[in-house]
């Protein structure tokens, strides 16, 4: 019972752990923006400015109503809105715009080169620019548009980005090298990322956000020591971080917006669109705005996600301290009994064979690491939409009741009966009649030879065996039409395995004659152990060959019988090899087993979680053979 | 006169059907090794025929081609099965010797695990070896075999030492052995014949594994030769027949030189495994 309960609490933790999903609340289509290229949302959140592919700059109200737009004569490049509610935009057509909170232009700076990164902290006191083919990092005054300062960085920039609170300045370089400047354009340091950079972001508090083209995003702390990874789906387009730096978030080119917490549990992830172009927090960090490549900006609301997330891990954190108090406190009463009833001593014992335990635990750490473990995770995702490096949800049992419906499962449900019938009648009959021969060839040194000769099949490796048959069957070089057309039955020839009618049967007739060496020294082990005296007296009571086969062989050979079924049914129902090589489950679907649609759910489809299904229901399976087997068995020796 | 006729008869009758018996069972490989030596006109054009002249080129280009799923699966084996000797031999020494609190709970939990079919841990096996970063390096078959191939070995070991005489143990033990000396000094030369059995199952097995690796190694260099069988006629642009089929017979000399070492020990664990089930 106290089990049980454990189990269901082990799974609620488990359960809270899977992101949560938020639905878009707005949407906005920019008509004719093309991708959107950056997003900047006003510290008081009532106003988010959107630079486009279509060179053009929007403002939009956090309502969803435009207030204004600006246009550029081409690509703008970086949006950045102050709190004075100024906006700049950087285009490609080599300027850097300023527009006060009504729409009209502030200035105008001609930087004689496309801009292709700006930063602006958020009261304009910082602003930072990367042009095309400088290798400085370029500062203005936001009051004129003039240039400042111009920092050597010494090799090609791609991204720059100045904190909100304009303390620190990070530079994304074509080598994929961050380098972190202090406000007054000083580089402190510099790191690599693990690949080319896509998007950087820093926090208020200096930690680094960077995007890779990996599909990682890196994060860094002031001193440039790498924290952690996040893993996205595909390359990084985009990361911003919260004004408060507790949440990141990130868009990638698989049209994935993703919000991860700090120490990268991910919290959150939509998918709207096919790419992702840019993300930006509002200064709460309550919604999220979200560009795509076809011009849409979805804002999400987040906040109830983030604050749930972090209220779960509240729950959770008291839930593990309760249970660690409990099995204490557990720990402490079963000390009490035991020391009552006098049963202390068992530690003492435990403790003399600690020498065993430590032998022990290699072996048990493995299996309980590499058996014991994937074997629950099987059965747990069972129930999961379970996708590499994404999402799992709970979807209860609708993998099961897929697989009802899955034509490859139904077609192979037969053709797997097909086998198992013709699979155990080939590995029981020809081995026995082999056994047999054996048993009454009267030289000793004949039965040896004979043995010998059937094993030396093994030598074949198992897959250098298959590709032969494969070889055999073939429609013009295979030995099976050249032996048709030998013996005169040219007209018989077939592409035995490119027929949906024949490729099972000849994927069956594989490993003519049938004498499987297990089955065989099985089978001959057994007669030898019939003993002598009761093989003459039968004999003296005149009965023939067959009767002795018949009446005494076979009923003493049940136990073999038994044991050879039930290994034959684990492992035609486990066995995909054979299928896979030789024909891949076609034509069509005529060669279909349930686990070669469990491999290809996981190898082709990459779901895991109908995979783990299709798993556990041949487990099931087998479990239930072997459990009615031991019945059978115990029943019998009773 | 006639009865003994008829018994040598009878006995001629069983030797010619195991005769016919056995060479079809061996048609695979004499097909092999004919073909080996074909070139593809030699097998589109006189098909029965044998090899004339022997093209032992085909043999040549083979190795070159092969040679390294090879050299990788036999290192992967070796390294496999050297660890599961190793956690067998401990774990079937303190089983069958060592009395300790929870001994039978812990034997249980290795007996559960036989049930437990490979089609069910499969796909779950590949994610967890993914996500420790695991796949796609030798380990992946090392880790698995030892991990997988432990089990039964510590239950062979279990059976083979129980046999073995306590006071042999105890005899070094007076004379002032320690533990691990008794272990590596007397167990272990004691259970050399359960340690043949054991390398030798372990070897073939990782060597005839194919879905494991297809599943878990891409990088073609670290491939095994199950997998390498099926791909290297693409990989290195090979369409001579003969050269694949030289490919499968030097596939097959790892294989031949183990069990002439070793088929005794292979069919004892075999068997042994059958009855202990």
């Amino acid at each position: 019972m106290r089990r049980t309960a454990w189990i269901l609490f082990a799974f609620a933790l488990l359960l809270g752990m899977s992101p949560q999903i938020a639905s878009a609340q707005a949407q906005w289509s920019l008509e004719g923006a093309g991708d959107i290229t950056s997003i900047s949302v006003a510290e008081d959140g009532s106003r988010v400015a959107i630079g486009s592919h279509g060179a053009k700059t929007y403002v939009y109200g956090s309502d969803g109503r435009p207030i204004f737009q600006a246009a550029a004569n081409n690509v703008v490049n970086a949006v950045d809105l102050l709190a004075d509610g100024t906006l700049l935009a950087a285009s490609d057509d080599r300027h850097l715009y300023a527009y006060d909170a009504s729409g009209s232009k502030l200035w105008d700076a001609d930087l004689k080169r496309q801009v292709k990164s700006m930063s602006a902290s958020r009261d304009g006191g910082v602003i930072a620019l990367v042009v095309q083919r400088n290798n400085d990092l370029l500062f203005v005054d936001g009051k004129n548009g003039e240039q400042t300062n111009a920092v050597p960085i010494g090799t090609s920039m791609r991204f720059t980005k100045v904190a909100g609170n304009g303390e620190w300045i990070i530079v994304a370089s074509g080598d994929q090298f961050v380098h972190l400047l202090d406000k007054t354009g000083k580089t402190l340091l510099r790191f690599g990322a693990g690949g080319q950079i896509q998007a950087i972001d820093i926090s208020d508090a200096g930690m680094t956000a960077v995007g890779t083209k990996l599909g990682e995003v890196e994060l860094f702390d002031a001193k440039g020591k790498a924290l952690r990874k996040l893993k996205t789906r595909d390359m990084v387009s985009a990361v911003a971080f919260s004004k408060d730096g507790e949440t990141v978030a990130v868009s990638d080119l698989s049209g994935y917006f993703y919000i991860f917490s700090p120490n990268g549990k991910k919290l959150w992830e939509t998918k709207a669109g096919d790419t992702g172009r840019a993300v930006a927090f509002d200064a709460g960090g309550k919604t999220l705005y979200a560009g795509t490549d076809d011009g849409r900006v979805l804002q999400f609301d987040t906040g109830s996600v983030v604050a749930k997330a972090k209220s779960d891990a509240r729950i959770r954190m008291l839930v593990w301290a309760i249970a660690s108090v409990a099995a204490l406190a557990l720990i402490y009463v079963l000390l009490r009994m035991m020391k009552k009833n006098d049963k202390l001593g068992v530690f003492r014992e435990i403790w003399r064979s600690k020498w065993v335990y430590l032998g022990l635990a290699p072996s048990f750490l493995l299996i309980f690491l590499f058996l014991y473990f994937p074997a629950f995770s099987g059965l747990f995702h069972s129930l999961y939409k379970w996708q590499p490096g994404g999402r799992t949800t709970f979807i209860g049992l609708d993998n099961f009741r897929r697989m009802i419906h899955d034509p490859y499962v139904t077609k192979g449900l037969g053709n797997l009966v097909i086998l198992i019938v013709t699979g155990l009648a080939k590995s029981l009959i020809p081995p026995l009649i082999v056994a047999e021969l054996i048993y009454h060839l009267r030289s000793k040194r004949m039965q040896y030879g004979f043995r010998t000769a059937f094993t030396a099949s093994m030598v074949i490796p198992g897959v250098a065996g298959l590709l032969i048959w494969q070889n055999f069957y073939d429609p013009n070089l295979g030995l099976f039409n050249n032996f048709l057309e030998l013996i005169g039955l040219g007209s018989w020839t077939h592409g035995w395995l490119g027929d949906p009618k024949t490729a099972l049967w000849a994927i069956i007739f594989m490993g003519f004659p049938f004498v499987g060496i297990l089955q065989l020294l099985v089978f001959y082990a057994g007669l030898l152990s019939i003993s002598g005296e009761l093989i003459e007296s039968a004999k003296i009571d005149g009965a023939s060959l067959p009767r002795i086969i018949r009446s005494i062989h076979l009923p003493l050979l049940a136990g073999q019988f038994k044991f050879l079924i039930i290994l034959g049914l684990i492992g035609i129902i486990q066995d995909f090899n054979a299928i896979m090589i030789v024909t891949g489950g076609g034509p069509m679907d005529s060669t279909y087993v349930p686990a070669l649609q469990m491999y290809y759910a996981a190898t082709k489809f990459s779901d895991l979680g109908y995979a783990s299904a299709l798993g556990v229901s041949m487990f099931a399976i087998i479990l239930v053979i072997t459990i009615v087997n031991m019945k059978f068995i115990k029943s019998a020796e009773d | 006169m006639w009865i003994r006729n008829l018994l040598h008869l009878r006995q001629l009758a069983i030797v010619l059907l195991l005769a016919l018996l056995v060479f079809l069972t061996l048609v695979p490989i004499l097909f092999m090794l004919f073909s080996s030596l074909k070139s593809n006109a030699q097998i589109l054009g006189n098909f029965w025929g044998l090899p004339a002249p022997a093209k032992w080129a085909n043999y040549q280009e083979a190795f070159a081609s092969i040679w390294r799923y090879i050299v990788n699966t036999v290192i992967y084996a070796v390294a496999g099965s050297v660890c599961v000797m190793l956690l067998s031999a401990v774990s079937g020494y303190i089983f069958a010797k060592k009395t300790f609190p929870g001994k039978e709970l812990l034997f249980m939990l290795m007996l559960v695990m036989m049930m437990v079919p490979g089609i069910l841990t499969l796909i779950p096996s590949y994610v967890l070896y993914e996500n420790l970063g695991l796949t796609n390096t030798p380990w992946v078959i090392i880790v698995s075999s030892a991990a997988g191939g432990q089990i039964f070995g510590t239950f062979l070991c279990r059976t083979f030492m129980s046999g073995l005489p306590s006071e042999l143990f105890e005899a070094a033990r007076m004379d002032g052995a320690t533990e691990t000396r008794v272990f590596f000094q007397v167990v272990v030369p004691l259970s050399l014949p359960i340690m043949a059995t054991l390398f030798i199952m372990q070897s073939v097995g990782v060597y005839n594994d194919y879905v494991w690796p297809l599943l878990t190694i891409q990088d073609s260099r670290l491939q095994v030769i199950a997998v390498g069988l099926t791909i290297f006629t693409k990989q290195f642009g090979i369409t001579d027949m003969g050269t694949q089929f030289a490919a499968y017979a030097i596939s097959s000399v790892p294989l031949l030189l183990i069990f002439s070492f070793g088929m005794k020990y292979y069919i004892q664990g075999m068997t042994q495994g059958a009855l202990k089930l």
